[in-house]
């Protein structure tokens, strides 16, 4: 249905967007933090507006932004995962001292740029969205100016990412040189109707993989995450782990829904996932274990969780890709927030080593943060352990059990790095008594739903999964 | 009445209710815990008196709509099950009761972590549904992780992670056995089931069920722990506090053989034939290799530790005769071991409580300080040797009975668990509790309070009354027993009998590349039941 309401989210977030930068103008920096209840608002009406349009297929652009039930699902996890992000930020940017309006904006600018790319089937859009999304995060990477190792994150981001964009428009030529479209659909069903991939057509999807493993951050193309991830402010931090890497495997989800079918099934292509998903998956993990600074840590563990991710899109398992996004979004957010909570006017506690003893100074937040590190590590009854069981048995049901082996085993590997901080946190005796600051309560909501969110889905995942099959049978079948 | 349900999550209730309770008031989380788990103690009592041992069905069942696609809510328990939760409610409250005075550090997450922790055991033993079973399977790890890994000894850390993962692994890979059963039973029957008694319906290609059988044994060959999967036991056991090494050793150890019983044996039935020598080999090993072990300990603890490897080779040993007696005798060998190893790990906390050591060679002539302790140590001791009229005897000679046969030469190397564990318990006894006093610690040295009396007497009363008058836990696992072994060993026969539900299913050979499977997208919940 080709209706001007479903441009509504879309001009919601980034209506929000401007008028935080046109109120910034005229508030005293001291009262900045109110515009992130301004942001709130608009983020509350767009996922509104989303919630209106499900069911209803509406289309504007000649289908060119297209908000079936996916998309409509996928914009709805990506606004509350930046509505999170706003609860977490709020009192920690005045105690980082980096409480500028922009921050509230850009933000709301990378949420509209993800809005784009999950709802559209049209590689020049996604494109567009992708550009959009980047070039907020670059800014964002760096939003604490003072700061030397924000800056550096934000250079190593900026360089690589145009780098990562510039292997995807290649690809993106190469593909319309060899199926003559930038549809989705249409180049999938030129590459049916010829019942081959031509070597051009090949190398085009290749860099289109890689520009999107970029974003996924997947091995070998995760170099960025742990720099990036390290010097960003942590509620940033979490913003990336979560946000960008839902919207690049729904694209790839979009794609490959499509692609792969008997005809298409190219053994090169499937060969290349399938490598890229151990190396992640290995990789991410073992590296892991090394690691003393959580933010480290967890940032090669959302690597190691693109891994598992891969195996579901490998699985042709949708609606499991999808609840595992779900989940993940609980968990990691929840993760990062119960690290943002640890933080006083202008310190950080990253360092392992902070940790020693928390889980008995903060019982909360140390239970919480066990809770999150629980379901991270695929522990029931949380969440993370059935999101892998979907993802793991739908694989061994395809006959992957090799990469289902390697993925147990890999996550047996987690197990080791994410008990290692619950070690810290409750059986080492206090190293230095840290002092944050306690009143957070935004933060501590976020912390709450997170952990609703990850129990709920791991105990009673029922109506969420009949909403998300509802979302994933919306695919078109071609 | 969902009795099951009660008795299951009561424990966590009382968990969940720790977080209102006041601050600070150690005396009230201990009493408030060891309520919690009396009354689980009485409910499941409900259960002992109302089990028909007339049938091997499933008892008080409950079901109830989870996830779907075969995921469902289902709880019951048989003859094997009964006693295994009448032995994890009876155990609870002791070790509750014996940690009274050894954990005055952080009191009230230690209360929460037991109870929690007595909910994934119950969980495992009544879960009919293969993956309700592995959800508590796994979440009990969770409990235990930090019983060690907070109140344990100086190697703590180290011990904790070693157990999480040993265990892990092999569960992981028994995950994975998991997910290519659930979908063999798909493409077999056309519609989804974890329901154990569907999945052992399925007929599976021999060449299969090995692969399927290996994960499955290797899971509980870890967690019983057979040779040569037994490192973490010693690690966990010595660091663990007293009351988390009870646990441990009584109830933790028999999910591994319960898993045996309930999953790898009526699963695989092929597959164990072939594997049986192999097996009982193992378990010899480990028997012989135990009891050698426990006798050059120089730690009390890892004495027992070690005891308790040897004891558990030979409950395997005969679970792997596969014949009525030798099920029962490893059935009632599993609460035997529960009992007197469990009270042995109360001896050594009582003696650790005091001296603060577990070396052996610090003490000696104890019993002369203590006399009533010195009683119910040797009873214990006696109990776990196997001295007639006591509990341990009954166990051991049905369990030597049954595998003599089916098997003589394992009989007379099984036997030596018993002579072993006479030398090496005895001798530990002499030297520890007899003899001259040498260490001046030991004049210091307080009897028994009457706290402490209290957690050992109805242990010992419960080992007089299963040794004399066996016939009260044998006669409600009969039938259990009986369908077990029908089950193994005349599979054919058993189904073609026209159990309850469609007969045997044969599966294909494989699971094919591109199942037959309705696209992801067009899942249909058909369920079972």
């Amino acid at each position: 249905m080709n209706t001007f309401t479903a441009l509504y989210p879309l001009l919601s977030v980034v209506a929000g967007a401007l008028c935080v930068l046109l109120l910034e103008v005229f508030l005293k920096r001291k009262n900045r933090d109110y515009l992130g209840f301004v942001a709130i608002f608009f983020l509350l009406n767009a996922g509104r507006e989303c919630i209106r349009l499900w069911n209803r297929d509406a289309s504007y652009f000649d289908g060119n932004l297209l908000l079936d039930n996916l998309a409509l699902f996928l914009c709805l996890i990506l606004i509350l995962t930046t509505l999170f992000v706003i609860l977490i930020s709020m009192r920690y940017l005045r105690l980082q001292n980096a409480n500028y309006g922009e921050y509230y904006a850009l933000l709301l600018f990378a949420l509209s740029g993800m809005l784009i790319m999950v709802s559209s089937q049209d590689f020049v859009v996604i494109f567009l969205g992708l550009e959009v999304l980047s070039m907020s995060s670059y800014a964002l990477a760096g939003i604490k100016r003072e700061d030397e190792r924000s800056t550096e994150a934000a250079v190593k981001y900026f360089l690589l990412g145009s780098f990562a964009s510039a292997f995807l428009v290649f690809g993106l030529a190469l593909l319309y040189g060899a199926a003559h479209s930038v549809n989705i659909p249409a180049i999938v069903g030129f590459f049916q109707a010829e019942n081959s991939l031509s070597l051009m057509a090949l190398i085009g999807m290749g860099l289109v993989i890689i520009g999107f493993g970029f974003k996924i951050a997947v091995v070998p193309f995760h170099m960025w995450t742990p720099d990036v991830y390290e010097g960003s402010p942590t509620p940033i931090t979490a913003f990336f782990s979560v946000g960008p890497k839902a919207v690049g495997f729904a694209v790839l989800l979009r794609l490959f829904d499509l692609f792969w079918n008997e005809a298409l099934h190219s053994e090169a292509v499937f060969t290349g996932l399938w490598v890229m998903s151990v190396l992640t998956m290995v990789a991410g993990n073992l590296i892991a274990l090394r690691q003393s600074n959580i933010k480290r840590i967890l940032a090669y563990s959302s690597i190691a969780h693109a891994g598992y991710l891969m195996v579901a899109l490998l699985a042709k398992d949708n609606a499991g890709l999808v609840f595992y996004l779900t989940v993940y979004l609980f968990m990691n957010i929840g993760a990062f927030a119960a690290v943002t909570a640890l933080a006083k006017k202008d310190e950080e506690y990253t360092d392992l080593e902070d940790y020693k003893g928390i889980g008995f100074r903060y019982p909360w937040i140390g239970a919480t943060l066990m809770v999150f590190l629980i379901s991270l590590a695929g522990f029931p009854p949380t969440g993370g352990f059935l999101a892998k069981f979907y993802i793991f048995s739908s694989a061994v049901r395809e006959g992957l059990i090799p990469l289902v082996i390697i993925g147990v085993l890999a996550s047996l590997i987690s197990v080791f790095y994410y008990l290692r901080i619950v070690v810290y946190m409750y059986m080492h005796p206090a190293a230095r008594t840290i002092e944050i600051d306690a009143y957070n309560p935004s933060l501590f909501l976020v912390l709450f739903l997170c952990l609703y969110g990850v129990l709920q889905l791991g105990i009673f995942p029922g109506n969420v999964l009949i909403i998300i099959r509802q979302a994933v049978s919306a695919l078109p079948i071609l | 009445m969902p009795i099951l349900s009660l008795i299951t999550f009561l424990p966590l209730a009382g968990a969940l209710f720790f977080i209102f309770l006041p601050k600070e008031q150690k005396n009230l989380f201990r009493i408030f815990a060891l309520m919690v788990s009396l009354l689980t103690f009485l409910a499941s009592l409900i259960l002992y008196f109302r089990f028909d041992p007339t049938t091997a069905e499933p008892q008080f069942v409950e079901t109830a709509h989870w996830i779907g696609y075969g995921i469902n809510y289902h709880l019951g328990i048989d003859g094997i099950s009964l006693l295994l939760v009448l032995l994890t409610t009876f155990l609870f409250p002791i070790a509750i009761l014996s940690s009274w005075k050894y954990i005055q550090d952080k009191v009230k997450e230690y209360h929460i972590f037991m109870l929690l922790l007595q909910t994934g055991i119950l969980g495992v033993f009544v879960s009919l549904n293969l993956f309700l079973f592995y959800v508590f399977w796994e979440a009990m790890l969770i409990p235990m992780y930090f019983l060690i890994g907070i109140w344990g000894g100086k190697r703590r850390i180290y011990a904790t992670i070693k157990f999480v993962l040993f265990t892990m692994f092999g569960s992981l890979l028994m995950l994975v056995a998991i997910f290519f059963l659930y979908g063999t039973f798909f493409n077999a029957s056309g519609f989804y089931s974890m329901n154990i008694f569907d999945l052992q319906k399925l007929v599976l290609n021999p060449q299969i069920q090995i692969w399927l059988f290996l994960a499955f044994a290797l899971a509980f060959a870890i967690k019983v722990p057979m040779f040569p999967f037994h490192t973490w036991l010693p690690d966990a056991h010595v660091e663990a506090p007293t009351a988390g090494s009870v646990i441990l050793a009584a109830v933790l150890l028999k999910m591994g053989t319960y898993g045996f019983l309930r999953f790898a044996l009526p699963l695989f039935p092929d597959a164990v034939e072939r594997f049986v020598p192999i097996l009982g080999i193992l378990c010899i090993i480990g028997i012989i290799y135990g009891a050698l072990m426990a006798l050059i300990q120089k730690d009390v603890k890892s004495l027992v530790a070690y005891s308790s490897v040897s004891h558990m080779g030979l409950i395997m040993l005969a679970v792997f005769a596969l014949n009525v007696e030798a099920m029962q005798g490893a059935i009632y060998q599993m609460l035997n071991h529960g009992l007197s190893t469990g009270a042995l790990f109360l001896c050594v906390g009582i003696l650790y409580e005091r001296a603060h050591t577990r070396m052996i060679e610090d003490y000696g002539g104890v019993s002369k300080q203590m006399p009533v302790f010195s009683a119910f140590f040797l009873i214990a001791l006696l109990s776990s040797v196997g001295l007639p009229g006591l509990n341990g005897f009954i166990g051991e000679v049905l369990c030597l009975f049954g595998v003599f046969q089916a098997n003589q030469t394992w009989a007379i190397l099984g036997i030596t668990t018993i002579i072993l564990a006479a030398g090496y318990l005895l001798w530990m006894f002499q030297r520890v509790m007899q003899g001259p006093i040498t260490n001046e610690k030991i004049h210091g040295f307080k009897d028994l309070n009457l706290r402490e009396i209290m957690v050992f007497v109805p242990i010992v009363i419960l080992m007089f009354w299963m040794g004399i008058y066996p016939n009260t836990f044998l006669k409600k696992m009969e039938p259990s027993v009986n369908h077990l072994i029908d089950q193994v060993k005349n599979r054919e026969t058993y189904f073609a009998q026209g159990v309850s539900g469609p007969a045997v299913i044969s599966a294909p050979d494989h699971i094919p590349a591109r199942p037959p499977f309705p696209d992801n997208k067009n899942h249909k919940d058909i369920d079972s039941r």
